[in-house]
């Protein structure tokens, strides 16, 4: 099974039915795996906080959501998911790109490599990084782990994993 | 027409709706108007209540939803109009406050004030039912016609700045409790399941 078929199956496990979307290119091909899935609600969003609104309006709705963005838009939203999401207590599970690794030799994504998981540990949001397919199965179990702790959940998507290793 | 006029004014048809309202002026009048708790009061995410109400109306499409909106609110989040007009949820009605001014902050004008059609801008975006109505006649004239068929529909009330700068108590409850009393009410409405049986 393709990766990114094995990432919306185990969405489709942990129950997900609505996902709202802005791609990077490393969540893009996941992203066209959720729009030909008639059972899932796909929403592209214009901005990254976007998405994180619609996935906490459809939780009040008793509707599992993901947002699915890229490492760059993921930092946009850190007013949002600090004034909406931690303010009230509201998950939200985000899966994003983990760009800026060591593997992702591109100099734009180098601060996203750096800061964003301490932003996350600032904010005391948990995080994973998937690197290798056979793990992707922990998504069920990272999805009640959002839930659990009522704040947003990043599953991050590791270069190896969604872009195979760097050349 | 005054804000307050203008919410009481949609309090008084608004059925069975739950209502999201954006942080501020909006919020606490629609509090003071309604008291309501099947209303979600954005504390935070200024421009995001009406992404939130998109949420929710898509997570529930025989649920009738409303955002009550403001100036301020809309112009930080403008593409949400774009992704209102691509998902085109017919039980979404957003309702726009437009006073001109960022009131909580002591009416400090708006960008670009007097000059912005929002309904225009809305409608430019694809939402085709749009209205924009500036007096208490005119939107209680409006409101069967917003109400009525499938939305969704974004109708402007231009209301007035409020100079008195007087203070509308917001609601009172914190983050944590106005979730829960929100999601029981939805539950308890809709029959539907929020929160898991260990209460999270």
């Amino acid at each position: 099974m393709d990766v990114n078929d094995a990432i919306h199956d185990q969405l489709r496990k942990a129950g997900v039915t609505l996902a709202a979307t802005l791609p990077d290119d490393w969540v893009a091909p996941l992203i066209g795996r959720i729009d030909k899935d008639p059972e899932i609600r796909h929403v592209p969003v214009a901005r990254e906080a976007e998405a994180i609104a619609i996935c906490s309006g459809a939780f009040f709705g008793g509707v599992r959501a993901a947002a699915v963005m890229g490492a760059t838009g993921l930092l946009t939203c850190t007013g949002e998911l600090a004034t909406l999401n931690l303010r009230h207590q509201i998950p939200v599970f985000i899966v994003a790109s983990r760009r800026g690794s060591i593997d992702d030799h591109r100099i734009y994504q180098e601060v996203q490599g750096r800061r964003t998981l301490a932003v996350l540990d600032a904010y005391d949001f948990p995080y994973h990084v998937v690197e290798r397919a056979e793990d992707l199965d922990c998504i069920p179990d990272a999805y009640e782990t959002c839930r659990l702790q009522k704040r947003p959940f990043v599953l991050f998507l590791a270069r190896k994993l969604v872009k195979g290793r760097a050349p | 027409m005054r804000a307050s006029e203008a919410l009481s004014i949609l309090a008084k048809h608004r059925g069975e709706a739950a209502v999201v309202c954006a942080l501020g002026m909006a919020a606490n009048e629609w509090w003071a108007a309604t008291a309501s708790e099947d209303t979600f009061y954005m504390h935070g995410a200024m421009g995001f209540a009406a992404s939130f109400a998109l949420g929710l109306a898509l997570a529930k499409p025989d649920l009738p939803v409303w955002v009550i909106n403001a100036d301020g609110s809309l112009c930080m989040n403008l593409g949400c109009l774009l992704t209102e007009a691509q998902q085109a949820p017919k039980n979404l009605r957003h309702f726009l406050v437009d006073n001109g001014v960022y009131q909580t902050v002591g009416a400090v004008p708006m960008i670009n004030r007097g000059r912005t059609d929002y309904a225009a801008m809305a409608q430019a975006a694809g939402i085709g039912r749009t209205a924009t109505v500036s007096d208490t006649a005119s939107l209680e004239a409006a409101l069967p016609s917003i109400l009525a068929g499938d939305g969704p529909v974004f109708a402007n009330l231009r209301v007035e700045p409020d100079p008195s700068h007087r203070a509308i108590p917001p609601m009172p409850y914190e983050g944590p409790e106005m979730k829960y009393r929100f999601g029981r009410a939805l539950e308890r409405r809709l029959g539907i399941t929020v929160f898991g049986p260990q209460g999270y």
